[in-house]
């Protein structure tokens, strides 16, 4: 299994506030790697930087061999970014939104129709997907938006808080379209406050408080070192 | 080029909605209309204009005087009534706006040399244009009457002299020099035609600018409220693509709009303007001076308001990427107005050559009073003053496009912001 990124001693700074300190992870072909953390402990920034969104202040990133610095266009070609807070244009039909986004991906007719047929059979609109956004429920919009992340099958792609806001339902068809995906080889960087959504969906987690990683390794593995029956026991003890 | 123009259809799209195109059909239907109503208004004011007469005197001379007014367009309209404050109160709602009293004895009154007074009553029933300048007919129905009085006196008393020779014994031939040209006519004959060509281009220029300013300031402003420009800003095309489609569909969708306006406002001005505007005379002395845009003259102009229009939608790219949601939007074109209004108001209604130097500089420092400018400049023939302002307006340009370039190309493009609210803790 090889690498696809390779995240070494990233900084982020704001001025003089220090978002994130010292975090370095790699993540492998065809898998789930899972930043757990509380509020403020850099997951989102650092999910930014590699989204190509931030400049890192210090260290290296890599993907595939390119270094973020020097090529974030290599970067933007081979990842799929779903911010926490994101939307689709309101005033566009579903469809006409997927096949806006495709057509960047795309190089042929026959490719996009490809993206396109995959996303619908992701997101399980149906006839819906030729309503307008604006129409669409907050789960509807987070599965199109699912869609478009995963229809292009990239070396990477990066899930801020995938369920963050949907209810019982949504969350769980959300996290079978990942878990899905996931089992078809893409591989995943996540992030999320929910423990239990990470130990389904992860095959490996990196612990992050105060812009440090505290620890990382399998969910189980964790588990068996920190003595404890759940991730959110391991991360109490990890932080002690 | 293929992901250029795929995201410029996008901006197209979500620029031009139902509510634009309804909007401005609407604002175009009602200039017409506005603009047709001024336009019959003003073809009434033009034409033969009703009077209402009371004449006690019924004199031959009376007689006369009321033939003077049909000849000078004006028709009399009889009162029936024993004095002037009944003729007053029975022309309170009649049609017209003028009463004209001659009492009884007006026509000895003038053989004499000492004529009674004729007593005039305006009606002013609005305060409009139209409305005002109906009171304007009362001078004019004077004019015409003392005219046909003062004629007829000379003509008795001196039957050899002409009475227009011994009036305005003065005779003048007017020229109009601009520059080194010179043209025989006077400098009010060509007033209409310098002020439509140069009051129409810089209100077109001033729409042109807020309206497209106000495009891109939003659109980047709902792009951020949307939560749509992250994930925008992550796909396979360059930073300067989106920034390019954004400010070129904004200019499109500007021109388009502020050419349907002007074409509305066109209309409505030709009502307002119709009547003042100069004769054929006036034209042939105004291109005697030089003062009509010759086809290069028109191409050059264009590109100066092109460069102006270039200027604020990078002016507003900037801003846009300050604005958190669509509201803070809203003010954020404040600057723009303002960098357009101060320029507008002073070239229109100052010299600049009068302005202290430091005003003159603070002016000239604003790219789109060179544009301003650039009608009357060409008009007095300072080409160099028109082609430094359209290379200080390349320049500025160039400078904004690489600061937006930049910005859009850093974390500021998500970190940057304007706020009024309390500052929030940063998530990361």
């Amino acid at each position: 299994m090889g690498i696809v990124l390779k995240v070494e001693h990233l900084k982020k700074r704001y001025g003089q506030l220090e978002a994130v300190k010292d975090v370095s992870f790699e993540v492998n072909e065809g898998e789930v790697f899972a930043l757990i953390g509380p509020n403020g402990a850099g997951k989102t920034t650092t999910l930014r930087v590699v989204a190509t969104l931030l400049t890192p202040s210090d260290g290296t990133v890599t993907l595939g061999g390119f270094d973020l610095k020097h090529h974030p266009e290599k970067f933007r070609e081979r990842i799929s970014y779903l911010p926490e807070e994101a939307g689709a244009y309101r005033n566009f039909k579903a469809r006409r939104y997927l096949e806006f986004m495709a057509r960047f991906y795309a190089d042929t007719a026959e490719k996009e129709r490809e993206f396109l047929q995959r996303a619908e059979s992701i997101c399980g609109l149906g006839a819906r997907l030729d309503d307008k956004v604006g129409t669409y429920s907050k789960g509807m919009v987070r599965k199109l938006l699912l869609a478009r992340a995963l229809m292009t099958r990239p070396a990477l792609t990066i899930l801020d808080e995938p369920t963050s806001g949907l209810d019982v339902i949504n969350s769980l068809e959300v996290r079978e379209i990942i878990k899905r995906y996931a089992r078809e080889g893409i591989s995943v960087l996540l992030s999320s406050h929910n423990m239990l959504e990470i130990e389904y969906l992860s095959d490996r987690v990196a612990l992050i408080d105060k812009g440090l990683i505290l620890d990382s390794g399998t969910p189980a593995g964790l588990k068996e070192k920190y003595h404890a029956e759940n991730l959110e026991v391991v991360f109490r003890s990890a932080l002690r | 080029m293929k992901k250029f123009t795929h995201l410029l259809k996008k901006e197209l799209r979500e620029l031009v909605t139902k509510q634009l195109v309804i909007s401005l059909l609407f604002t175009m239907a009602l200039f017409y209309f506005i603009g047709n109503i001024t336009k019959q208004e003003a073809r009434k004011a033009a034409g033969s204009q009703k009077i209402s007469v009371l004449d006690l005197d019924k004199s031959d001379l009376s007689r006369s005087l009321l033939g003077a007014l049909a000849a000078a367009h004006f028709e009399s309209v009889p009162v029936a009534a024993a004095d002037s404050a009944a003729a007053v109160e029975a022309c309170r709602k009649g049609a017209t706006n003028v009463l004209l009293v001659i009492p009884a004895g007006f026509g000895a009154s003038v053989a004499g040399l000492d004529p009674l007074k004729i007593e005039t009553y305006a009606y002013l029933r609005n305060f409009s244009i139209m409305g005002v300048r109906r009171s304007e007919i009362v001078k004019a129905v004077l004019g015409a009457m003392n005219e046909y009085l003062s004629n007829n006196v000379i003509k008795e008393r001196l039957p050899d002299i002409d009475p227009a020779a011994l009036k305005n014994p003065i005779k003048t031939r007017d020229f109009v020099l601009i520059r080194d040209r010179m043209a025989e006519g006077t400098a009010s004959s060509i007033t209409g035609i310098v002020m439509s060509q140069g009051l129409l281009i810089p209100v077109i220029l001033m729409m042109m600018i807020i309206y497209s300013s106000q495009m891109v300031i939003s659109a980047i402003a709902m792009e951020k409220q949307d939560k749509t420009l992250e994930t925008l800003l992550t796909v396979p095309v360059s930073r300067t693509a989106i920034v390019a489609a954004k400010m070129l569909a904004a200019g499109i969708v500007g021109l388009l709009s502020a050419g349907i306006y002007m074409l509305g406002y066109k209309s409505f001005m030709s009502g307002m303007t119709g009547d003042m505007q100069a004769g054929a005379a006036g034209q042939s002395v105004a291109a005697k001076l030089g003062l009509t845009l010759s086809g290069n003259g028109v191409i050059v102009l264009g590109i100066s308001l092109f460069l102006a229009i270039l200027c604020a939608l990078a002016l507003a790219t900037i801003l846009g990427v300050l604005a958190e949601d669509f509201r803070s939007a809203q003010n954020l074109i404040m600057p723009v107005v303002l960098l357009v209004m101060i320029p507008y108001f002073l070239t229109m209604f100052t010299d600049i050559h009068s302005l202290s130097p430091p005003v003159k500089i603070l002016l000239l420092a604003i790219p789109f009073s060179h544009s301003f400018l650039a009608v009357q400049n060409m008009f007095l023939g300072n080409t160099q003053a028109v082609l430094f302002g359209m290379l200080y307006m390349l320049a500025f340009f160039l400078v904004l496009v690489f600061l937006a370039g930049k910005i859009f190309s850093s974390d500021k493009v998500l970190t940057m912001k304007l706020s009024w609210k309390k500052k929030k803790k940063l998530n990361f």
